[in-house]
């Protein structure tokens, strides 16, 4: 049939080159942390967190006389478990879909008919998250040391200079220990909200079983995650862990959390993109 | 890594990229879904044919390395599918048959997204997205949510999101599938044009009147195995001394007649057309004479007679009952 009017658009081979393989895990993590940042119940969570867990302490440490950032009082500020049950929150609305939606969508088979590993679609997501996680967990308390720093009386700034490193290794700490939790979660549902309930839960849960049996034993408190991150922070700024509980099972617990959920999910998702 | 495969050189460089099926078998659990497929599959467009379940999607998802071969080798431009499948995923378009798109974001911001996945640089990822979506027919549309979408505007971005990165080789499952007539004939219209472009395209469709329309080779596949396959002249020709004859005439002249004609004749086929009209295939008839003496000795029309020539259900029918050659 003869056409008439405006010409067709005709198919066009592309002419360039494709030169950024290297940087599809940037792309995701990228993707992930701008729309985290659209996404209106993540900036609630952001902003009540700054309201509610560091502008308290900000004010705190900017009125209160000291002559050093210290570290007792950043323990109690970071320590008391109120910071790590926010983060725990955060964590799980964050992490809640991002494998979930693309198995509720189906969307894996666009990204692995594509030359993308599984590392890099996990590590894009993660890294995403994490960007978001410590908008919250990472520099908020840093900013919150640094502050004190600022304002301290005397002048001990390389004592005050690790107690900030020190903070920084908290923020990470938080920032790192609930996104492999909360990204297993996703993968074992297409529902965003069992996701994100789930991982709380799943925390919670713990939280409970450490309560009883603590109640025989009180070595059991560390199987709370919220406990053990107390603890763990107690450790590193004061250098003492209550005497009931062990270090090693302390860190095997924390990392545990961290490199069990991990590895689960990249095993689940080798059997859902990866046939069979 | 890519670029360090052998055979990506010849991909590179635009040589002819063909795939090439040994012995394939692929098994979930109990079910065998490819039992030893064996096909060579040539430049160009070609269709996969099959019933649904004959085992098309799991060869698709195999040549890309989605699924692991239980046994076989597929080769994919020279890259064997079970050792290279990044690199093979490197140069290969995919368009899912089933829906797979992310509902909550636009087309621009997917297909960008999808570009960007496959390697490229942003402002080429923007700019080639929208140059897709225009070739595909989606216009300001573009900017709604997908979820808004109607089945036939998510099968063109399913098609622009696997042309975004100019791939070599195009997997299109099931096309123009839940698509209605109009947007049926755009997406065969838009596959017809991207072949101009020097690409290997592997349709896979059970509808059988899309891929005689479009492609230059078929597979047929049934039950993971390879049933027939050829170039599509050469499967529409039928056999080369067989012939359709259409005759008219009353019942009982009717019965006489196709009883002289197998005296001198083979009668391959009848289908008879409401008492008053028989097509047959026949074969041995030579010129003709015969047909029509016979027909005027015992007082029937012959209103056709001409050489076979199928159409592909009917290809497709007579692979299926074990007939036919095969095109190789």
């Amino acid at each position: 049939m003869e056409r008439t009017g405006i010409s067709p658009i005709e198919y066009r081979p592309w002419k360039g080159e494709r030169t950024a393989q290297r940087q599809r895990l940037y792309v995701i993590a990228r993707n992930v942390f701008r729309h985290k940042l659209k996404s209106p119940g993540v900036l609630v969570l952001l902003i009540l967190g700054f309201l509610f867990v560091h502008t308290i302490s900000l004010v705190f440490f900017i009125l209160v006389p000291h002559d050093r950032v210290d570290p007792s009082a950043m323990n109690d500020y970071l320590g008391s478990g109120f910071f790590a049950t926010f983060a725990m929150l955060f964590a799980a609305v964050v992490t809640s879909d991002l494998i979930s939606e693309d198995l509720a969508n189906s969307s894996f088979v666009l990204y692995f008919s594509r030359a993308l590993k599984i590392r890099d679609y996990l590590g894009g997501k993660a890294v995403g998250a994490l960007l978001v996680m410590s908008l919250m967990c990472a520099f908020p308390p840093v900013l919150v040391a640094l502050v004190s720093m600022v304002t301290q009386g005397g002048g001990d700034y390389v004592y005050s200079f690790g107690v900030l490193g020190k903070t920084a290794l908290v923020g990470l700490i938080v920032t790192v220990f609930f996104v492999p939790f909360g990204m297993m979660i996703s993968s074992f549902t297409k529902r965003r909200s069992y996701a994100a309930v789930g991982t709380f839960m799943s925390f919670f849960v713990l939280a409970l079983v450490a309560g009883v049996f603590s109640q025989f034993e009180q070595a059991w408190n560390v199987v709370s995650p919220i406990n053990a991150l107390s603890y763990l922070f107690g450790w590193i700024f004061e250098g003492v862990v209550p005497s009931y509980v062990d270090s090693a099972a302390l860190v095997s617990i924390v990392a545990s959390l961290i490199v069990v959920p991990a590895a689960l999910v990249y095993f689940r998702l080798s059997m859902e993109a990866i046939g069979k | 890594m890519v670029g360090d495969a052998p055979g990506e050189g010849t991909i590179a460089r635009g040589g002819s990229v063909h795939i090439s099926a040994r012995d394939v078998t692929v098994t979930f659990g109990p079910v065998t879904a490819l039992d030893g497929f064996t096909a060579d599959i040539p430049r160009g467009i070609v269709g996969l044919l099959g019933p649904n379940g004959a085992g098309k999607s799991t060869f698709i998802k195999s040549s890309l390395g989605l699924l692991t071969l239980n046994r076989g080798t597929i080769s994919v431009g020279g890259l064997d599918s079970r050792t290279q499948s990044l690199q093979i995923r490197d140069f290969v378009g995919y368009m899912p048959e089933h829906d797979c798109l992310i509902p909550s974001v636009n087309a621009v911001e997917l297909v960008c997204y999808l570009g960007m996945i496959s390697g490229m640089v942003s402002r080429d990822a923007m700019q080639r997205s929208h140059e897709m979506l225009d070739f595909v027919g989606i216009g300001e549309e573009r900017y709604r949510p997908i979820k808004s979408y109607s089945t036939g505007m998510k099968q063109k971005v399913k098609l622009a999101q696997a042309m975004v990165h100019d791939p070599k080789l195009l997997f299109l499952d099931e096309p123009t599938s839940g698509m209605d007539p109009q947007g049926r004939e755009e997406m065969l219209d838009l596959v017809t044009k991207m072949a101009s472009s020097e690409k290997t395209i592997l349709v896979s469709s059970h509808i059988l009147q899309d891929v005689e329309r479009i492609c230059d080779y078929a597979v047929i596949i049934d039950s993971g195995k390879l049933v027939r396959s050829g170039e599509m002249k050469s499967l529409l020709a039928g056999e080369a001394d067989v012939q359709s004859l259409t005759i008219r005439g009353s019942t009982a002249a009717l019965s006489q007649y196709v009883r002289a004609l197998e005296q001198v004749c083979q009668v391959i086929e009848k289908r008879d057309e409401a008492g008053q009209q028989l097509t047959m295939s026949v074969r041995g008839c030579g010129d003709g004479r015969k047909v029509f003496k016979l027909a005027a000795e015992n007082g029937v029309q012959v209103r056709s007679f001409r050489p076979e020539r199928l159409d592909l259900e009917e290809v497709f029918l007579h692979a299926f009952r074990g007939g036919g050659k095969d095109g190789h």
